[in-house]
């Protein structure tokens, strides 16, 4: 259905790329205006008003995964445009996130019971000697609403614990972040590792953060670098790809 | 034609940052340029180096002695104060900086900030104030030592983290205004102290960088703070700021501060038009790709892109990572006489 909800129309002002405010207004066109009004209080950073709402459309026999699609994913959709654009920047990023904690508060019991297949198996984490982790953790907030398994390692890790989360959770994408330039080299060292392990055409990586660039990702050795949490979903979902026609075992790999 | 120097690196630093006429673009170090090397070659390894006076003045030396940088700069991290403060740290080892544990904030709320007692005589406050005076009665007459001290945008993602502190912005600026007013105090505190012990100039953190948050939190949140920082320290102060930072330089600029430390992300002929001449430019050679994983001639036309635009003091962006090669480093001050020498041989005189 068209927006209703004027608010989230106005919304759409900020979203200058033509192909772009054609695909966003598609992911309202299935969803009613209750939809609509989980993704403008998503957008406002509006926690309360997304717990209400989401328990709302659940207690109308609303699908879960109709609520996550509808209203928390295309919200955040128009989120990480204005995001990338400079819109908005990482605050208001946190309070939409946020909001939509709250929201998958309630549908998140339901959806891990009901067994739908993931898209993929992910690790993230961010290097060794950084701690920071608010990129990733977006990342990761995204990863999960799209449909990845993520196993989130957390901060300060180092090469042979990826090592060991891709080959315990049979992981075909690994993503690494880092914020600091003076943790950056860590990202080369861990490729590094998995090449040295032998497990380097296994695994997909992804690298991002701040500081982090296409070059120096193309220097380091990574397969893709994702500029945002937008742009690491997308990239996940093709590594994704490229992991599930890669070859799974040792005689696959000499064929 | 050879460039003939005329002053002292000190001389040429202390020059730059009063907007004075200067023999040759000083080469500066606003934060840290040690590296693994360095610390073989003068046996002060991390983490020991950010906390004993001694190993701390010996690494920052090799700045000069080693690099040919024309300032010291003994504060390698952005640490000292949290640690002072009772965060929960991470010293690292050789190969890593140590790291505040900011998933585990000592604070909740502006109520919570105290200046605990002994907050100057703590291990790592004195680390850096007892290796200024080391550096001053050794270098001091020759080479500009540079301080630093921490900012309160930067002390509130050590003491809150930077999620809550980042919430609070938006949940409650009159309060977040209220943090960083009794957070600034240590700033003055621990600034304050360094120029006691003969710091020449101080390098200010504040980080509220483009990857965060947007230009007009600068100007809301920061800038008349930083204004009274130029008040109450009374030295030239060096903002740096990571990441992006154009869209807010035009503010930066009318902080009264003497100079910007600025990020490669930022390209130098648009950053010196932003700021207009209102405050200096230090900066802006990138690290990751260029100084840790290209070579001196990749470093040689970084340095000349920053001239040519007029940047004011020429160094790294950030503090180098650790891993650096030394030949990339002592490219900067070799590229910078090379520049200044060819202006002479192209104009006839100095530019």
């Amino acid at each position: 259905m068209p927006i209703v909800n004027q608010r989230l129309e106005d919304e759409m002002a900020h979203i200058s790329r033509p192909e772009e405010l054609t695909h966003i207004r598609s992911l309202f066109d299935s969803g009613d205006e209750l939809m609509q009004n989980i993704a403008y209080a998503l957008i406002s950073g509006n926690d309360r008003d997304v717990d209400e709402l989401t328990k709302q459309a659940l207690d109308q026999h609303y699908e879960p995964n109709i609520v996550l699609d509808d209203g928390l994913i295309a919200g955040m959709a128009v989120i990480g445009i204005k995001f990338r654009d400079n819109i908005i920047f990482v605050p208001e990023v946190l309070i939409s996130a946020r909001a939509m904690k709250a929201g998958m508060a309630h549908l998140e019991p339901i959806l891990s019971e009901s067994g739908v297949e993931p898209i993929g198996t992910v690790v993230m984490g961010t290097v060794k000697g950084d701690l920071h982790d608010i990129g990733k953790n977006l990342c990761i907030m995204m990863l999960r609403g799209t449909g990845f398994v993520v196993h989130d390692l957390g901060v300060d890790t180092k090469p042979d614990e990826f090592i060991d989360a891709v080959t315990e959770h049979g992981a075909g994408v690994l993503g690494m972040s880092a914020l600091l330039t003076t943790t950056m080299p860590n990202m080369g060292r861990t490729i590094q590792a998995f090449e040295e392990a032998g497990m380097r055409e296994f695994v997909s990586i992804m690298v991002g953060g701040a500081p982090v660039t296409q070059e120096f990702a193309e220097d380091m050795g990574a397969d893709g670098y994702g500029q945002d949490a937008i742009a690491c979903v997308d990239l996940a979902k093709t590594l994704s790809r490229i992991a599930s026609h890669a070859p799974t075992n040792e005689s696959d790999a000499q064929n | 034609m050879a460039l003939i120097e005329t002053m002292t690196p000190r001389q040429r630093v202390l020059a730059a940052l009063s907007g004075e006429a200067v023999d040759r673009t000083p080469v500066s170090n606003p934060t840290s340029v040690a590296t693994v090397e360095l610390m073989d070659l003068v046996g002060s390894p991390f983490p020991d180096a950010n906390r004993d006076p001694e190993m701390n003045a010996r690494l920052a030396a090799t700045g000069y002695t080693e690099l040919g940088f024309d300032s010291i700069m003994p504060y390698f991290s952005i640490i000292q104060e949290s640690s002072a403060l009772g965060c929960e740290m991470q010293w690292e080892q050789k190969d890593n900086w140590p790291t505040v544990r900011m998933g585990n904030p000592i604070w909740k709320n502006h109520t919570d900030v105290q200046i605990p007692p002994g907050f100057l005589e703590h291990q790592d406050s004195i680390a850096i104030t007892r290796s200024i005076g080391i550096l001053k009665q050794e270098f001091g007459r020759e080479v500009a030592v540079i301080g630093k001290t921490m900012g309160p945008w930067t002390l509130a993602y050590h003491v809150f983290g930077v999620e809550p502190f980042l919430l609070m912005t938006i949940d409650d600026p009159g309060l977040t205004m209220k943090t960083l007013h009794k957070l600034k105090e240590i700033s003055v505190l621990f600034g304050q102290a360094q120029i006691d012990a003969g710091a020449d100039a101080l390098t200010f953190p504040d980080h509220a960088t483009g990857d965060l948050v947007s230009g007009e939190y600068y100007n809301r949140f920061l800038l008349e703070i930083h204004q009274e920082m130029v008040d109450r320290l009374d030295v030239p102060l060096i903002l740096h700021i990571c990441g992006k930072t154009t869209d807010r330089m035009h503010y930066i600029a009318q902080n009264k501060m003497s100079m910007f430390h600025f990020d490669s992300q930022n390209d130098p002929q648009e950053s010196v038009d932003i700021v207009d001449g209102r405050i200096g430019l230090v900066g802006n050679i990138n690290n990751p790709v260029t100084l840790y994983s290209k070579d001196p001639r990749a470093v040689r036309e970084e340095v000349y892109r920053a001239l040519d635009a007029g940047v004011n003091m020429i160094a790294p962006e950030c503090a180098i990572p650790l891993a650096t090669k030394l030949e990339n480093l002592i490219e900067i001050p070799r590229a910078v006489k090379d520049w200044h020498s060819d202006q002479i041989d192209n104009n006839g005189t100095a530019k």
